[in-house]
């Protein structure tokens, strides 16, 4: 159970900076994700930390102790890889001792670790089975159980549910942040599902092309992204470029195309260059004659495009200047042609138009 | 620079160790023979005339050439029975398919001499067929020449095209078919535009295994060829000839030898470069649904082709228990050739099972750690260790055995003689076998297993040898019985390297062969072929698993 610093590591493969200067600081006990689509760097990020990834700079300290000079098998950290990696030569029990007969531990305790951790996630029963013999899910759940019976420092885990079907992998992930609990381990998960990292995290990095953008509670990385790229990577959303053309104190006017938005904006932002972003499900369709709630403002269009998906309706409504809105609703589609549709200037996030 | 040597420091080791090995015994030997090409009869000045004198004689150009048409002929042969050989087996229902794939590639562990002696025993002058054939007043005329050394490497050597073709028909996912016939075009055109292309690459890389294998093998032709020059037997004959050895011609036709060879590899190379498919079925292609009458046709046509590849084989071993008198066969049950053959001596097979022993052994232990640097330590290093591995392939047996004895029949290191020299020679020429071996199963061993081990506390060095090479453990197995097995019926750098103590079987057969005891040869024949089949069949379930992707 350790605090983890990454101190402004970078590796390069070829021309390609597969982690640029990231700096991050984990806490002691905390679930810490790592998010990003494939090639941003996350895996490799991981991999440093375990050792299977060289730096070409900068240094990472387990609590005080620096590790990335420190051979991989010498680092205590228990990896969970992708395809579980389970040793098919040995069965689930020696799986599960496999790390702690590295450490030359007395046969006993090692007996009673590996059974603790095979109870841990509920295989209990299932140390003589075969790897060949158990499903995808009770691999995984062997990976983990050899991963934690080391009692590593950090539990390392690199896209550990991609491999099992959806319906699994929901109940794994509750599975796996319960363990964490616990236990009170360090974790650090690496994962391109927003949804997953939403649901299992204490606190987000999203990184892209080797850099990480924001680092916050997940809350704080949906409702206020620092970016256009986090706003669209995690969650959908209507990202609009506009112009600021009024400013009153924090409330601004932002013309988009031909339409005008009002907006909360932060007072340290100075630029008339901004992006906003409009989460669907913060947008209201509005039937005729009915009053938008107090506060909110209404833009008219045409609807487009209705998806029916169950639990949500997706309406795709053309603004008047063409500018296409996304809006989720729970209510089935029942609207057609000119509609209205409200928004809350107070959740429109705006962001700095990068260009 | 310590940095450098932990990153790379296991690399370098093996690349050191394989080099040196390589250097000492692969390339210097043949630097060896280019040097005697090129100096004069005194052996001090540097001179082309040699060239010159060999490649202005009608004899040996001939030589050159009918090497390269049998070659050719051989190769060409061998892709169009192999290739439907293949279909048929990948993708119909034929009847005891399992047995025929097992029984198909058969020929690759045995001796091919022994087939083209087979041949002669039955098609010669006084075969037992052309025997047959006369009496019933057809003409035949005997086997020997061009025509009889290509149907014996066509029907020993096919196997390196249908293995890889099997494989290359089975990797093809069953949508690309069927995007095919779903954009409509009817199965032949399917065929023709998808499913051939596809396996083009596999087959070709057989098809320049069978024209390597044709273009340096001298068993077949010794037997075969009679008074038809052939290069590989050429070379030898200048070199060991009974009148003047002749190292500086011999040194010329090894020269020409390898440049046939690095010529079809380049051109294999070139075909393919644009080609490169990442085949993975998925979902392999279903069995096809033909007509009844149309199976039985391809069952036919695969066990015919299978049968006639093996009948050789089986004639001689049945051949070896009749008896003798003199050269004159006689429908009787004996073991008299066998008394005879081990009245002479035990040594032989003795010597064979002790040199294949030692060879695969020195193969495995060099030749998996550098499949494992190629396979998991990709970097400019390993490439070029991945070159150089697999040039042995490109040089004959013979051309190495001279390139061995002159570079170490005089000077420091004299080694002409000995078991030594002809266990280095083995090795050398089986290396690419086990390197390929242990690339393609580690190929299937996830990386990740061996992270894993590090990351729970085991160090690399313990980690390679408690979860790869056990996990490695049958490859490694699959790919040392084929070495043996290709060892003890090795005949072209042994009959070069071999000394009156070291006589294998093989020379005893082809000593046997030099002489008239047609019976003492059949017998040696059997031996062989029970020393090849017998650890083959002990380990035949691994080597399913791994002989396909070894190729």
């Amino acid at each position: 159970m350790t605090a983890i610093t990454i101190d402004g590591v970078a590796r390069s493969f070829g021309e390609v900076r597969a982690v640029d200067g990231v700096s991050l600081v984990i806490r002691d006990g905390e679930f810490f994700t790592l998010l990003g689509p494939s090639g941003c760097g996350k895996t490799t990020l991981l991999r440093m930390v375990a050792g299977f990834c060289e730096l070409d700079r900068g240094r990472i300290l387990f609590g005080e102790r620096r590790v990335d000079t420190v051979a991989p098998h010498r680092r205590n950290t228990g990896m969970v890889f992708q395809n579980y990696a389970v040793f098919p030569n040995l069965d689930v029990g020696g799986n599960v001792a496999y790390g702690l007969k590295a450490r030359k531990l007395a046969r006993e305790e090692i007996a009673g670790k590996a059974e603790r951790a095979l109870k841990l996630v509920r295989l209990d029963g299932f140390a003589r089975r075969w790897p060949h013999q158990l499903s995808g899910g009770q691999l995984q759940r062997v990976a983990i159980a050899r991963a934690v019976a080391i009692e590593p420092d950090v539990l390392l885990l690199d896209e550990p549910l991609s491999n099992l079907d959806a319906k699994l992998r929901v109940e794994m992930r509750g599975e796996i942040r319960a363990l964490q609990r616990t236990l009170g381990i360090t974790v650090i998960y690496v994962t391109h599902d927003q949804e997953e990292a939403l649901a299992i995290s204490d606190r987000i990095a999203v990184m892209r092309a080797g850099r990480v953008e924001q680092v916050d509670a997940p809350r704080v990385i949906y409702e206020a992204p620092a970016n256009g790229f986090v706003a669209g990577f995690v969650g959908a959303t209507n990202l609009l470029r506009g112009v600021v053309v009024r400013r009153d104190g924090e409330v601004a006017d932002v013309l988009v195309g031909a339409t005008t938005l009002r907006a909360r904006l932060p007072r340290q932002m100075s630029l008339d260059r901004v992006a906003l972003s409009l989460r669907p499900e913060a947008l209201r369709l509005i039937a005729d004659g009915d009053a938008p709630p107090p506060g909110w403002r209404v833009l008219s269009g045409t609807l487009e495009d209705v998806e029916y998906l169950g639990a949500l309706t997706r309406f795709t409504v053309r603004l008047a200047d063409g500018t296409p809105l996304s809006v989720m609703a729970l209510t089935p589609p029942v609207a057609s042609g000119e509609v209205a549709v409200a928004y809350d200037p107070a959740r429109v996030v705006v962001l700095e138009d990068k260009a | 620079m310590t940095a450098v040597f932990a990153r790379h420091g296991f690399p370098i080791a093996i690349g050191a160790i394989a080099a040196a090995f390589l250097g000492l015994f692969f390339l210097y030997p043949v630097l060896s023979v280019f040097g005697a090409s090129v100096l004069d009869p005194t052996g001090t000045a540097f001179t082309w005339r040699n060239y010159a004198v060999v490649l202005s004689s009608p004899f040996f150009l001939q030589a050159l050439g009918n090497s390269l048409v049998v070659a050719a002929a051989a190769t060409a042969l061998a892709i169009l029975l192999g290739v439907p050989f293949a279909f048929c087996v990948a993708r119909l229902a034929v009847a005891g398919k399992s047995a025929l794939l097992a029984l198909a590639a058969l020929p690759l562990v045995l001796p091919s001499f022994v087939s083209a002696y087979a041949l002669v025993l039955m098609f010669g002058r006084a075969g037992i067929v052309t025997g047959a054939l006369r009496a019933v007043g057809l003409p035949f005329e005997s086997i020997y020449g061009l025509k009889g050394i290509v149907v014996a490497y066509t029907l020993t050597l096919y196997p390196y095209v249908v293995l890889p073709a099997v494989a290359a028909f089975k990797s093809i996912d069953a949508s690309v078919e069927e995007a095919a016939q779903n954009l409509g075009a009817p199965r032949g055109r399917t065929l023709r535009t998808v499913i051939l292309p596809l396996a083009l690459p596999s087959i070709l890389a057989g098809g320049l295994l069978v024209f390597i294998e044709a273009l340096e093998n001298f068993g077949v032709p010794f037997v075969l060829a009679e008074d038809t020059p052939i290069l590989a037997v050429e070379a030898f004959k200048l070199f060991v000839g009974e009148t003047a050895d002749n190292p500086a011609s011999a040194g010329v036709l090894g020269v020409l030898l390898i440049a046939c060879t690095v010529i079809a590899l380049l051109a294999q190379r070139a075909a393919l470069a644009r080609r490169r498919y990442a085949t993975m079925a998925r979902r392999p292609a279903p069995l096809l649904a033909v007509s009844p009458s149309l199976r039985r046709l391809a069952g036919i046509y695969c066990w015919a082709l299978v049968g006639a590849a093996l009948v050789p084989f089986a004639a001689v071993v049945v051949i070896s228990f009749l008896a003798f008198k003199g050269p004159v066969l006689q429908y009787a049950f004996s073991l008299g050739n066998f008394a005879e053959l081990f009245q002479r001596s035990y040594r032989p097979l003795a010597n064979t099972v002790m040199l294949s022993l030692a060879a695969a052994a020195g193969a495995t232990l060099i030749g998996v750690p550098i499949g494992y640097v190629i396979v998991r330590r990709r970097s400019r290093l390993s490439a070029l260790l991945d070159v150089v591995a697999t040039a042995p392939f490109a040089v004959a047996g013979t051309v190495l055995g001279i390139g061995l004895i002159l570079a170490y029949g005089r000077g420091y290191l004299i080694l002409t003689g000995t078991a030594l020299i002809m266990i280095v020679a083995y090795v050398v020429r089986k290396l690419p076998f086990s390197v390929r071996a242990a690339s393609a199963i580690l190929h299937q061993i996830d990386p990740s297993l061996e992270e894993a081990s590090i990351n729970l506390g085991v160090a690399p060095l313990p980690t390679f040898l408690r979860v790869t090479v056990p996990l490695m453990l049958g490859g490694i197995v699959g790919g040392s019985v084929l070495v043996f097995v290709t060892v003890a019926s090795e005949l072209s750098s042994t009959v070069v390297l071999y000394s009156g103590a070291w006589t294998t079987m093989t020379v005893a057969m082809f000593q046997a062969l030099e002489g008239t005891s047609a019976g003492v040869a059949a017998a040696a024949a059997t031996v062989l072929i029970i020393v090849t089949i017998l650890p083959v069949a002990l380990v035949y379930r691994l080597l399913r698993r791994y002989e396909l992707s070894a190729l």
